[in-house]
């Protein structure tokens, strides 16, 4: 139990809701396996991959802040509302004033702050729920993108497309048959995850806490350069003047900024702690309306981000950006491991969770099967993907890994005998409330 | 335990094996490097082609697809024929054709629900060799889109006004005609090609004085109608019956732009007790057709969805045996990017006179012309 | 006479695991009928546990063991069918629902019915009867969020006897009731027994125990200890405990000399409105000082204002504010905030736990540290290893029963969880504790641990309030008794004057006794 508690634990970040995300790996694996084969090699050739990544990337950077949001015992359903707004803006500022790309890039994070401190008022400071305030910020600026735009299309000029559909640039010897950048960016990756390794163990030691056994810390590296390894060569292997998409650069660097955040700062804990236990936070000195004006402000800003990537890709702010949105980057939360109470969930499994709906829609989409059917089908994996996770808690197993690893429970579990059963119930059961 | 030591450092053995050979494989870089050189090449009979429409809304878009489908079986392609969801429409076409370009298709025919806003989807189309054909609706803001198939709109307007003047001088063989003008909703790009079509034909005739715009409303923006509204038109023609043709003033004629408002006018104006004028229309709708066999409303436009498809299809036919596709327009359609070489079906004006015959091949329509 | 009545109710080896624990190993117990039925134990040795194996809340077959009852086997697959026996538990959560009314909670999933619709008159009529059975005088239209605790319970066990109960077990009755309630409540099991009903009782107060219990099954570590008749065996307090802890605890509190400075903290003519009646004030010109390596005292009934009175001080957290003033080590400091508070050196370990006082989904090394981040990290990075060492540091010192410091606070007991919440607040390095019911809920054991630590802190020449509802505790415990009513301070006692008569009588008199 606890070497696979171990593999958990340094594959994911925070130390509840785990087995979730863990389960989620091997869902992760079975949807891209199941359409491997079902496509015959398809999901994971270089085009695709590089297809999915930028088509996605906008709403795993909302399933980034709306974790934060949803941590933190609230929900925002104007993201793709704000998106819009900010597209519609950033894109008829380049259009009428001919604002140079970078500007108009600082102007929608900024018209971003402005949206999110609007919603953060009045959640944090008024006490709305953020229900409501983003229910009606998602009229607000939906109606704000149709007065603007009036309905139309505006399109956007080549050198801020890149930030959506732009690639890794071509750049030394041209005799390999890859793209030399992606190479050097997956070479990083292998060499930042064996640092972490060795890190993670030393830490380990340094707490006087029993190091990890070698043979995990092995195998994990193992099957985690391997996917680096597989990833890199794919990412640098599309056609010429494909490669790792500049959306998904992005991406990568706020998932690893954010999962920091959350995991290791002081500020981050304080998102845990209130929603958690607002009061219990309070009384221990967490400033409450801070921390409530942050996390809105922060969805918002992200949105905004979202949205401009969107608007880059699509090459024009148009009046149907970021519908729905917010549903997509919900259901990639929930699925990733977090409580609708809040207090639990981490980025890594929302990124997972939403590349889990990435994946299962792109292969529905690769065997042709209409939007209807992908909706409904999609819907039913959100059920079943949490129904099964309240389902086995409610059971007394702790979950999914939980009951594959049934056979080495006893061995390491001699262990509280203050526990009662009574504490246990008191867990919060992930969204089952 | 040690069974499961084995188990699993055989499992992730055999993972990373799997993963290395599949790695080392093959590189997606030479393969399709070679970014289509020229349209004499063709390719094989039985390849992919690829049709994305807009989310299944209007009846015409449902057939379409189904014509699609079994227009391209029956030429011999595999087919996968894609509508966008009703709600997230622009997202889900361009994951369509992502997925579509990657499964291969020779050709993509694309209805756009948002023409601006496929751009990247077409770039990479073109990369991976395969033509774009834009159906229906113009794809704009790309120079990577290589053919447009739709109805000629501008010609839909000049045959309205043609109509019009043809009609009022069937009634009352000489001038000067009173008429009205409307127009469709502003945030319609076609709204305003239609109406300009039209008044290709009206205004010498306005210049002359053989026409009168009886309110003097002539202006697109004076006579659009928001949304195609039907009671915006019933409204707005009402308005126009109190203030300008109260007394002996006669009507002779509307320009309306489609079948919905050429109803709801004629409504008004029978509410007012007014002889009816000619008034036009567009889209064959079964009501419209009804009125035209009654003697109420004058004409209608036929754009027949099976033609369009055919000559699409036809399109793809020709590419597949590296033919260069018949095109007959290379100067209308200008999508901001380029001049795109299209196909311009003529539509046909239907008035009582010639329904039997424009509708004979119509299920639904044939009937009621009989 | 409970003797010889026949057996009602057998538990025979019962025993239940929780994956990786077993929290009842081969537990027997033996319940006769019409009498009351004590079940003694530290927290975690499986008092409930037992209880909702008995009414159903663990089914049949994820426990072994037989349960006999009414000289039969019975399998209970849920608590519908337990309550449909007359087996009727009472949970120390109260299950009321606080914006129905008292009749609305009687017969929630329980209405009386006519053509299918609710018949009010009826249910109102009804509701009546039941009250006065439990001796309780309220308006049936009240809505439960405003009356007291302790008439809550009441409703609890009208809403019992609303099911035809035959079994009523109590978890912890009177473990939230004040002194006069609780009196009440015992009166109440006693009236019961006499028409014939059997009660089964979980309490941590021995006194009460020992008062009313006709048999008492001592529970250790999930095993049955022993069963002992309280008349025929000579039961007292000690005798308990003995079995409990399975050894004597010489004395209720460890030695301690006070070693007592100067007057280091101060408030005066501190007065707070409630915060959402404006003409109701809850703390009322109060003044009083704590000296260095002093504890002392709050002693109150419910409602008296202790908690507001706190919770005011610690940052403005209860009420508003209107006038008075704080002085520390002779300067006057404003504490607008919790954050300023714990910065000039106070902490606050609040009453409830649970609800306010820990997140209950943190592990234990989180939960320390959660008052002061600033001490583990830097820039606002936190440093795990530090955080560790910390945390293990105040696990070995406050003897806090678990494996490791990455376990989830639910895991721990009561008394384990209130020692997480004191290293917390001693993790902010504070110079005046204070901790409201810091006992509360808390086994025999673990009392007189939090007691040790409680005089080690002020051994340490910190400041210590404690506000307690348990009279004994305070007067064991503390150097100097404040008493409270009504949101004023009404006298100062020392320790050596100290008795539970003055107390009480102050505690229940707006006239201000002189310093003694």
């Amino acid at each position: 139990m606890s070497r696979i508690k171990d593999l958990q634990k340094n594959l994911f970040g925070g130390t509840t809701s785990n087995a979730r995300q863990f389960g989620m790996i091997f869902a992760l694996a079975a949807v891209v396996l199941f359409f491997e084969i079902k496509t015959g090699g398809l999901t994971l050739t270089s085009r695709n991959l590089i297809a999915v990544v930028s088509q996605y990337s906008y709403i795993l950077i909302l399933a980034i802040g709306m974790l934060m949001v949803i941590v933190a015992g609230h929900i925002d359903l104007s993201v793709g509302s704000v998106a819009a707004f900010v597209g519609i803006i950033v894109a008829k500022a380049m259009q009428e004033w001919n604002l140079p790309w970078w500007l108009a890039i600082l102007l929608g994070l900024g018209v971003g702050a402005l949206v999110g401190a609007w919603q953060g008022f009045w959640v944090a400071y008024i006490g709305v729920p953020a229900f409501i305030v983003t229910l009606a910020g998602m009229l607000l600026f939906r109606g704000g993108n149709q007065y603007i735009g009036n309905a139309d299309s505006v399109p956007v000029p080549k050198a801020f497309r890149e930030i959506g559909a732009g690639y890794l640039p071509e750049v030394g010897p041209s005799s390999i048959p890859y793209n030399n950048l992606t190479l050097l960016l997956g070479l990083a990756a292998c060499l930042a995850v064996a640092y972490r390794e060795y890190r993670a163990r030393q830490t380990r030691v340094a707490m006087g806490a029993e190091p990890t056994p070698v043979w995990v810390s092995l195998i994990r590296l193992a099957v985690m350069l391997g996917v680096i390894i597989f990833a890199t060569l794919r990412f640098a292997g599309g056609p010429r003047g494909t490669s790792f998409p500049v959306s998904g650069i992005i991406l990568t660097v706020l998932v690893i900024a954010y999962a920091f955040f959350t995991r290791n700062t002081a500020g981050g804990r304080y998102i845990y702690a209130v929603g958690g236990n607002a009061r219990a936070a309070e009384l221990s000195g967490v400033r409450l309306k801070r921390v409530n004006f942050f996390v809105m402000m922060n969805m918002s800003v992200l949105a905004a981000l979202a949205g401009m990537i969107f608007v880059a890709r699509s090459a024009a702010s148009g009046p149907q950006d970021g519908l729905s949105w917010e549903l997509d980057a919900i259901a990639a939360v929930f699925i990733g491991g977090a409580a609708v109470s809040g207090g639990l969930g981490t980025i890594s499994g929302s990124i997972v969770g939403g590349l889990v709906m990435a994946l299962l829609s792109n292969g529905l989409q690769l065997t042709g099967t209409g939007s209807d059917m992908v909706q409904i089908i999609k819907g039913l994996f959100l059920l079943a993907a949490v129904a099964f996770d309240v389902y086995n808690k409610s059971q007394g197993r702790f979950s999914i890994i939980g009951s594959l690893s049934k056979p080495f429970r006893r061995e390491s579990t001699g262990g509280p005998s203050a526990t009662s059963g009574t504490g246990q119930e008191a867990a919060k059961t992930p969204v089952a409330g | 335990m040690r069974k499961f030591l084995t188990r699993s450092l055989a499992v992730s053995a055999v993972a990373l094996l799997a993963l290395s050979s599949a790695a080392c494989g093959d590189s997606d870089r030479d393969a399709g490097s070679s970014p289509s050189g020229g349209a004499a090449k063709g390719f094989a009979a039985d390849s992919l082609i690829g049709v994305a429409l807009p989310s299944k809304t209007s009846e015409n878009w449902v057939l379409a697809g189904d014509l699609f489908t079994n227009g391209l079986k029956d030429a011999g392609f595999k087919s996968d024929v894609q509508y966008a969801g009703a709600s997230t429409t622009v997202a889900d076409q361009q994951a369509q054709i992502s997925a579509m370009v990657t499964k291969g298709a020779k050709v993509i025919v694309i209805g756009a629900t948002d023409a601006a806003q496929l751009s990247t989807q077409v770039k990479a189309a073109k990369d991976a060799g395969a033509k774009v054909i834009a159906y229906d609706r113009l794809i704009t803001n790309t120079p990577d889109l290589d053919y447009y198939v739709a109805f000629d709109n501008f010609k839909v307007g000049q045959l309205q006004g043609q109509a019009l003047v043809d009609g009022m001088k069937a009634k009352k063989a000489t001038g000067p005609w009173t008429i009205e003008l409307f127009s469709g909703s502003p945030d319609d790009n076609n709204a305003g090609v239609f109406f300009n079509g039209a008044m290709d034909v009206l205004n010498p005739l306005i210049a002359k004085g053989d026409i009168i715009v009886g309110s003097g409303q002539k202006d697109v923006k004076q006579t659009a109608i928001q949304g195609w509204k039907a009671e915006g038109a019933q409204s707005r023609m009402d308005s126009l019956l109190t203030s300008t043709y109260t007394g002996a003033k006669t009507l002779d004629g509307v320009l309306s732009p489609n079948d919905t408002l050429a109803r709801a006018i004629i409504t008004s104006i029978k509410g007012a007790n007014k002889p009816l004028p000619v008034v036009t229309g567009q889209d064959s709708e079964v009501e419209s057709v009804k009125s035209i066999m009654a003697g109420e409303q004058y004409s209608t436009i036929n754009k027949d969805t099976r033609k369009l498809v055919a000559e699409t299809i036809n399109m793809v036919k020709a590419l597949q045996g590296g033919n260069e596709p018949t095109i007959n327009d290379t100067k209308s359609y200008n999508n901001g990017s380029k001049i795109i070489p299209s196909f311009l079906l003529a539509p046909v004006i239907v008035t009582k006179a010639n329904a039997a015959e424009a509708y004979a091949n119509d299920p639904k329509l044939s009937p009621l012309t009989k | 006479m409970t003797s010889s009545a026949p057996v009602l109710l057998e538990m025979r080896s019962i025993t239940k695991e929780f994956p990786g624990v077993k929290a009842l190993a081969d537990v027997n117990l033996v319940v006769r009928s019409g009498e009351i039925h004590a079940i003694c134990g530290e927290n975690g040795a499986g008092k409930s546990t037992l209880m909702k194996v008995l009414s159903g809340v663990y089914p049949y077959g994820s426990y072994s063991g037989d349960i006999i009852y009414q000289g039969s086997e019975s399998r209970f697959p849920d608590i519908r069918s337990s309550e449909h026996a007359g087996i009727v538990i009472i949970h120390q959560e109260l299950a009321l629902v606080p914006g129905m009314s008292i009749t609305e909670n009687l017969f929630l999933g329980n209405e009386p019915k006519k053509f299918g619709a609710i018949d009010w008159q009826a249910a109102n009529k009804k509701a009546y009867e039941l009250m006065a059975l439990v001796g309780l005088k309220e308006d049936p239209d009240t809505l439960i969020k405003d009356i007291g605790v302790g008439k809550q319970q009441l409703v609890e066990i009208a809403k019992a006897f609303a099911k035809d109960v035959k079994l009523l077990i109590l978890d912890e009755p009177t473990a939230a009731l004040n002194e006069n309630d609780s009196r009440h409540l015992l009166d109440l099991l006693r009236g019961f027994k006499d028409r014939g009903i059997t009660s089964i009782m979980i309490s941590h107060k021995l006194n009460e125990i020992e008062a009313i219990a006709d048999t008492i099954t001592i529970l250790r570590d999930g095993r049955t200890i022993e069963s002992l008749d309280v008349k025929d065996d000579g039961v007292n307090e000690d005798r308990i405990v003995r079995g409990m802890v399975g050894r004597d605890l010489n004395s209720r509190f460890p030695d301690h000399t006070p070693n007592i400075g100067e007057v280091f903290f101060e408030v005066r003519n501190w007065t707070v409105r409630h915060p959402i009646s404006a003409d109701r004030l809850v703390c009322k010109n109060s003044s009083f000082n704590v000296r260095r390596g002093e504890i002392v005292g709050f002693a109150g009934l419910m409602g008296a204002g202790r908690t507001e009175l706190a919770m005011s001080i610690f940052g403005r957290s209860y009420g508003t504010w209107l006038s008075g003033h704080i002085f520390k080590d002779g300067q006057e400091i404003e504490l607008k905030s919790v954050a300023s508070a714990i910065k000039h050196g106070l902490a606050y370990v609040s009453e409830d736990r649970k609800a306010i006082g820990l997140n209950l989904l943190d592990d234990i090394k989180t939960s320390m540290v959660a008052a002061k981040l600033s001490k583990i990290s830097r820039n606002g990075v936190l440093d795990q290893v530090k955080e560790h060492t910390y945390a293990e540091t105040y696990r070995q010192s406050l003897r806090v029963k678990t494996p490791t410091v990455d376990e989830g606070v639910t895991k721990l007991s009561g008394g384990n969880q209130q020692k997480v919440v004191l290293a917390k607040w001693m993790f902010t390095d504070p110079d005046l504790l204070i901790l409201d019911e810091p006992t509360r809920g808390i086994d025999v054991g673990a009392k007189y641990e939090i007691y040790g630590i409680i005089q080690k802190l002020a051994e340490q020449g910190k400041g210590v309030i404690v506000i307690s509802s348990e009279l004994p505790e305070l007067i064991g415990l503390c150097d100097r008794i404040y008493t409270v009513f009504e949101g004023t301070i009404t006298g100062d006692v020392a320790r050596r004057d100290a008795n539970p008569e003055l107390l009480m009588k102050q505690m229940t008199s707006t006239k201000k006794m002189p310093t003694p």
